[in-house]
Formats: C-alpha cells, sequence, structure tokens
C-alpha cells in the first residue's frame, strides 16, 4: 500500500514539473540557463567523442589533415596488441576489487561510524581524506611506500623480520600493491556516500526494531541495508565506471611496468596511442571503452529495473 | 581640430612601436635556474642591440613538452622556435608542412660553424633545412673508481664485452651492484641495446635496417644484440627493483656509490650529483669514463658513438629575424658562456674550446673523431618505432623477452610505420 501512495505521489509531481516547464515564464530561465552548459557538454564531451571516433578509422600522427583512411585496422591492432589482453584482464581486476572488498568495506566503516559524535568525526575525516589528495600525488606517496631502498615497507619487513620484495617491480606483486593504494584512495568516498544514506534513515526505525529484541546484525542486514538502496545503486556504478577509466594513479606508480605488467585499458590507449602519436590507435581504444562504459549503464539499468519489479 | 590632430599624434605614437616590434618565441626545456639566467642575460642584450625585436623564452618541462608540441605546432600560438631533438620526430614536423625552411635565411658562416653534421641533422629527408644544430650528448660508461678498487676489478679488462661480463660476475660476487639501471622509464635500458646494435650492426647496417631492407630490425645483428643484451641481464647485474627505478632513481643510485657502472648520458656528471643523497655525487677523482666494450667480429666502427645532437627548429610562421636572433644566439661567443658553464657541449666551432671538465672534454672529442655519431633510437626512429625498442630493451633488461621476438617486435614496427 504504502508504495503505491509513494508512486502515486512521485508521479503527480512528474505531472506538476513538466506542466511548469512548459509555461512561458519559465522558457526565459531555460534559455538563460541551460545553453551554457549545453555548449560547454557539446564542446568539451561530445565533439571530442566525435572526434576520438572519426580518428579511430584512420591513420594518423597528430600532425596534418586526417586523409588515411585505414576502416576497421586500428581496431584489430588494438585486439591483436600483445598488451591488450593484460590491460582489459587489469581493468576487470580492479573493476572486482572496487565491488567485493572496496565496498564492502566501505559499507562496514559506514555502518561503524554513521553515529555523530566528535571523535567518530575525526575517523571519519581520516579515511575521506585520501580521497581529497590528488591522484598523481597518491601515487607518489605510494611509490615512496612501496620502494623497496628508502620505503616505509622494507622498514616494515625489517621490523618484522623478513625482506620484502620490491613489490613495483615485481609482475605479480605490483597488482595486490596497486589494489591496495586504490581501496584506500576511494573507499573513503563510498563510505561517506554511505554515511549520508544511513543518516536519513529515520531513528524511530531502528529504535523499533531494537525494542522487538531485533539483532544488531539483523539490523543492519534487514532494515539499514535496504533502506539506503539508492546509495548503494550510485557507489556501484561509480564504482565501476571509475575502476574503467582508472588512468592517474598508475602512471606515478608504475607506468604501467614491470614489463607492461600493469596497464588498464586508460594507460593502454596514453602509452600506445597518445606517446607513440599513434592517434587512430588511441581512438579506437577510447570508442572501444566508451561502448563498454554504455554497456555497463545500460545493462545496470536493466538489471536495476527489473529487481525494481520484482 | 587641435583635439584631432592630438589623438591622431598619439594614436600613431602608440602605434609606432608596435609595428616595429617583432616578438619571437623560443621554446625551451632549460630547467636549472642558473642556465635560464645564462639565457635572459644574452636575449637582454640581443634586445638592446636590436631595439625592434623582442624574444621571448616560454618554457615547458620536457615530458610536458614532448606532449603539447604536436598541438602547439598547429596553433595559432606555435612557438617561432622550439628545442628538437632532430631524427624522426623532426622528419614528421617537416612533413607535415609546420616547419619553415631556413635555407634561404641562413647565411654561410652559421652553416659552416655547424660542421657538415649540424647541417645534415636538421636537414629533413627532402633537402631543405629547417633547423639549426646546437649541441652534442655521448652516453658514456660512467664508472666508481672506488668500487672497482674494491672489488678488484682492473677498467682496463672492460675493453672487451667478454671481459665485460667477467667483471660484472667480480662486482657480483664481492657483493656490489654492478650496473645502475632506471627501468621505469625504459630510455635508459634501451641505450644498451642500441650500443650493442651500434657495435654489432654499424652505420650502414642500422640504416639498412631503418629503411626496412633485407630482414630490417630481425637480421641476425639485431638477434645478436637482444642476445648479448640477455647475456648480461642473466647475470642479474642491475640494483635491486631496478624495474621500478626512474632514471633519476638510478641516478641518484650510482651517485651515492652504490653501484660500480651506468651507462648514461654525458649529462648524468651533474645529474648523478643532484639525484644524490648528499647532492655532492661522487667526487670528479673517483669518476671515470669507460669505452662500451668492443666486440669480436661486430661491424661498427670502434669509434663510433652513440648520442644526441639537438638543436633550434623554426615554425611555419616564424620570422626572418628569428632566424637571425637564433644565429646570433648560436655563434660562439653565446654558447661558450653554456660550455664553460657545463650545461651541454655547444656543437659551434670553438664555442667548446673553453670547457674545462674533464670528462665533457673527453666527450668532446669522442664525438669529433667518432665515425658515426648514432643518433638516440628512439628518436631517430621517430616515437612509434622507438617506443617499440624501449619497450623491447626494458623487456630484455628484466629478462623477460627473448631475443628473436624482440628483434621481431621491432622489425614489425618498422613495417608498421611505413606502411
Amino acid at each position: 500500500m504504502a508504495s503505491i501512495t509513494t508512486g502515486v505521489a512521485a508521479g503527480t509531481g512528474v505531472a506538476v514539473r513538466r506542466r511548469r516547464y512548459m509555461d512561458r515564464k519559465s522558457l526565459v530561465p531555460l534559455l538563460i540557463f541551460l545553453p551554457p552548459s549545453l555548449i560547454l557538454f557539446t564542446v568539451f564531451v561530445v565533439l571530442p567523442m566525435v572526434d576520438a571516433g572519426t580518428f579511430s578509422f584512420f591513420e594518423w600522427n597528430g600532425y596534418g589533415p586526417i586523409t588515411n583512411f585505414v576502416g576497421f585496422e586500428n581496431y584489430a591492432d588494438v585486439i591483436n596488441h600483445r598488451n591488450f589482453g593484460t590491460a582489459v584482464r587489469n581493468s576487470l581486476i580492479v573493476v572486482a576489487v572496487s565491488l567485493l572488498i572496496q565496498l564492502p568495506l566501505a559499507m562496514w566503516c559506514a555502518i561503524a561510524l554513521s553515529e555523530r559524535s566528535v571523535s567518530i568525526n575525526i575517523l571519519r575525516t581520516i579515511f575521506f581524506l585520501p580521497f581529497m589528495l590528488a591522484e598523481v600525488a597518491a601515487g607518489l606517496i605510494w611509490k615512496f611506500v612501496y620502494d623497496g631502498n628508502y620505503g616505509l615497507l622494507p622498514i616494515l619487513g625489517d621490523a618484522l623480520g623478513t625482506k620484502m620484495p620490491f613489490v613495483l617491480a615485481d609482475k605479480f606483486w605490483v597488482i595486490p600493491a596497486i589494489m591496495l593504494v586504490i581501496t584506500w584512495k576511494y573507499f573513503g568516498f563510498h563510505m561517506m556516500i554511505f554515511i549520508a544514506g544511513l543518516q536519513s534513515i529515520p531513528n524511530e526505525v531502528v529504535e523499533a526494531a531494537r525494542l522487538d529484541g531485533v539483532k544488531k546484525w539483523q539490523i543492519v542486514r534487514h532494515i539499514k541495508i535496504p533502506m539506503i538502496r539508492s546509495a548503494i545503486v550510485v557507489s556501484v556504478f561509480f564504482a565501476i565506471t571509475g575502476a574503467l577509466q582508472l588512468f592517474d594513479i598508475i602512471i606515478p606508480l608504475t607506468n604501467g611496468g614491470p614489463s607492461h605488467s600493469s596497464h588498464t585499458i586508460v594507460t593502454f590507449l596514453y602509452q600506445f596511442g597518445i606517446l607513440r602519436m599513434k592517434l587512430g590507435f588511441g581512438g579506437a581504444v577510447s570508442v572501444l571503452l566508451f561502448i563498454a562504459c554504455v554497456i555497463v549503464a545500460l545493462a545496470y539499468r536493466r538489471i536495476l529495473f527489473r529487481v525494481e519489479q520484482n | 581640430m587641435k583635439r584631432i590632430a592630438l589623438a591622431a599624434m598619439l594614436g600613431l605614437m602608440a602605434l609606432a612601436p608596435v609595428q616595429a616590434q617583432t616578438v619571437v618565441k623560443y621554446l625551451n626545456i632549460a630547467s636549472i635556474p642558473d642556465e635560464v639566467k645564462l639565457m635572459t642575460e644574452a636575449v637582454a642584450e640581443y634586445e638592446a642591440a636590436n631595439p625592434g625585436v623582442k624574444i621571448e623564452l616560454p618554457f615547458l618541462e620536457n615530458e610536458a613538452f614532448k606532449a603539447k608540441l604536436t598541438t602547439l605546432l598547429q596553433s595559432a600560438d606555435a612557438p617561432d622556435v622550439f628545442h628538437s631533438w632532430g631524427g624522426g620526430v623532426f622528419y614528421e614536423q617537416a612533413k607535415a608542412g609546420v616547419l619553415r625552411p631556413i635555407e634561404g635565411v641562413l647565411s654561410q658562416e652559421a652553416k659552416d660553424a655547424q660542421g657538415t653534421a649540424g647541417v645534415a641533422a636538421f636537414t629533413a629527408p627532402d633537402g631543405h633545412i629547417y633547423g639549426i644544430a646546437r649541441d652534442v650528448a655521448e652516453v658514456v660508461l660512467w664508472y666508481n673508481k672506488a668500487l672497482f678498487t674494491q672489488a678488484g676489478v682492473d677498467p682496463e679488462s672492460l675493453k672487451t664485452w667478454d671481459g665485460f661480463l667477467a667483471a660484472v660476475q667480480k662486482f657480483k660476487d664481492a657483493g656490489i651492484t654492478p650496473l645502475a639501471m632506471g627501468g621505469k622509464d625504459k630510455w635508459p635500458a634501451h641505450f644498451w641495446w642500441s650500443k650493442l646494435v651500434v657495435r654489432l650492426a654499424g652505420q650502414d647496417g642500422f640504416n639498412a635496417a631503418a629503411r626496412g631492407e633485407g630482414d630490417g630490425f630481425a637480421g641476425e645483428d639485431f638477434v645478436k644484440a637482444g642476445q648479448f643484451f640477455l647475456q648480461l641481464a642473466q647475470l642479474d647485474p642491475w640494483q635491486e627493483g631496478f624495474q621500478a627505478a626512474t632514471y633519476g632513481d638510478a641516478s641518484g643510485y650510482f651517485g651515492d656509490g652504490k653501484a660500480a657502472m651506468h651507462l648514461m648520458g654525458d649529462w648524468d656528471y651533474g645529474a648523478m650529483k643532484d639525484n644524490s643523497a648528499t647532492k655532492q655525487g661522487i667526487p670528479d677523482d673517483q669518476l671515470g669514463i669507460l669505452p662500451f666494450p668492443t666486440i669480436d667480429g661486430g661491424k661498427g666502427d670502434p669509434t663510433d658513438t652513440l648520442g644526441g645532437l639537438s638543436g633550434y627548429l623554426f615554425s611555419k610562421n616564424a620570422s626572418d629575424d628569428a632566424v637571425k636572433f637564433i644565429e646570433w644566439y648560436n655563434a660562439k661567443p653565446v654558447q661558450s658562456r653554456f660550455a664553460n658553464a657545463g650545461y651541454y657541449i655547444p656543437i659551434v666551432s670553438g664555442a667548446a674550446d673553453g670547457m674545462t671538465n674533464p670528462f665533457k672534454v673527453l666527450v668532446a672529442q669522442d664525438i669529433n673523431k667518432a665515425h658515426w655519431h648514432a643518433l638516440f633510437f628512439d628518436q631517430a626512429l621517430g616515437p612509434a618505432v622507438g617506443g617499440v625498442v624501449n619497450d623491447v630493451s626494458a623487456d630484455l633488461a628484466a629478462n623477460a623477452i627473448s631475443a628473436e621476438d624482440a628483434a621481431q617486435q621491432v622489425k614489425e614496427a618498422v613495417d608498421d610505420a611505413a606502411n
């Protein structure tokens, strides 16, 4: 019953809003406020996208007119490139780690830190700090932490009585090392989203459950998590698209090395497309990435829609 | 009426200096403050002597410069003059028509002063001269005399490749890192491959491969270069974690006296000090330069060197004044200041005569008597092929690729670029 009433209320809300946009009074602000964002969006998002799509069918080194049409050759080159598979694999690992480690960790911290008090506020700020750091700065900081000669890691190793590997120079350890940095960097962001959601849960609901003798874990499982569903939906979406576009932490940390083992799709694009001045090749990578992101977005909406209907 | 005349006069006065003033923008990559000071002083002198010309010195950091230049040259904001390492990147720019041929403006005097190598370096395949050469650099095998004594290695024994490998093993046995290597940046690794190719294939072999003739870079000499490189890599000669080390890290490692040798450009003399923990680096009397080991049966000339020959290029809209300024700036009186201060080795004849730094003097002599001064391969071959050379070199240093595969990858990149 409750869901029906909210549904109707939302429906009338939309109708009212729509009617308001139609009347002439709101047309003026629309004409004033829409063009700037529309122009910016077109110039900085749509046009570059169209450009990249165009490049991807040409061989072009960035100089002079684009004339050498090569059809789908760039796409074939990308798919057959010896390092593309690694880049895709790494990007998928980042997605998986984001969803399976980062978000649960963020949720756990959010539930623990959703109360209001000074000490909790301080903790929350500390957890959120990494997210406010510039990516490149974070990458450089961790490069020093991991440095096998002067870093924090060998000191830690000494204290534990073992010799730590040079993680960023090791084909195996480099991926876990990067995942740790990513989790450290971004879980605070998701934690904040979750905290905002948790704080909007009416206290009475939790209070009532507690009076009924519902256990703490069950309150989390059956009340809190379901009630912040929309926050989770947003978080998951950010986590996936962010993971697919990961770039600026990798460059200062490893630059894709050792032996190309830590490239993501975007660092692959930058290394082999931009720096090598093969802009057609780079364009093809970006188009493939764009398609992947669009598919993820559409599939995600479809899945959510289906879940909602059930 | 009077007022109008006055206004017109004021207007003319305001216009006059604008009309007479030509602005020359010289985009450079000089980052050392004292070097920049020398540059601005020279510019001030020139402006005082040529009131109609104003020189601007916009600066971009090395990597940003490479990344931005392509776009910049095709924009309305293109610099008149800019730094260039020559080679494949320069040829692309010339082919794209973003450069100005200057043979009509360049004086015979300025041409002669650069020498034939200098003029050739900035002559594009189309036969036009687009730039002026400024300086030369050489990749040399720096070594730490104290560590050689400590491990009981005689520098003389490193003259041949086998002797070199034996010495590397001796350092390993003595618990000393034989070689410093900035593997993350990759280009330091490509010096090894390049030096081996210079020794094994020589000038003719390299040029033929670069043109894609025969087996190209998959040919015997290039596979051999990979095999020699792997012989070295299999001894695990680099410092631990070298694959995560940048050039700066490796340079500091050598400067701190932790590695016995470092194959690096002559600029590492200053960089090694700057990157070391103490900022002092290895003292001059403990530092030495070894010739790169010779290889039996190699087709290269023993005097061949590897390094740079960089200079200035002129963009499409550069004025005659821009060329005149660089001619003046690149002549002996100004260039000798940079030589004396040890920033680089000017190519202009006579400018390097006053150099006192023994290492720079040695390098200048090396290049002077070289049969072939090979340009850095990653520059000479252009960004696409050069990038692959860097890739496979880093992989060879890590012992992560076979010599055949490395050679094949470079060949494919050349074939790909030729299409």
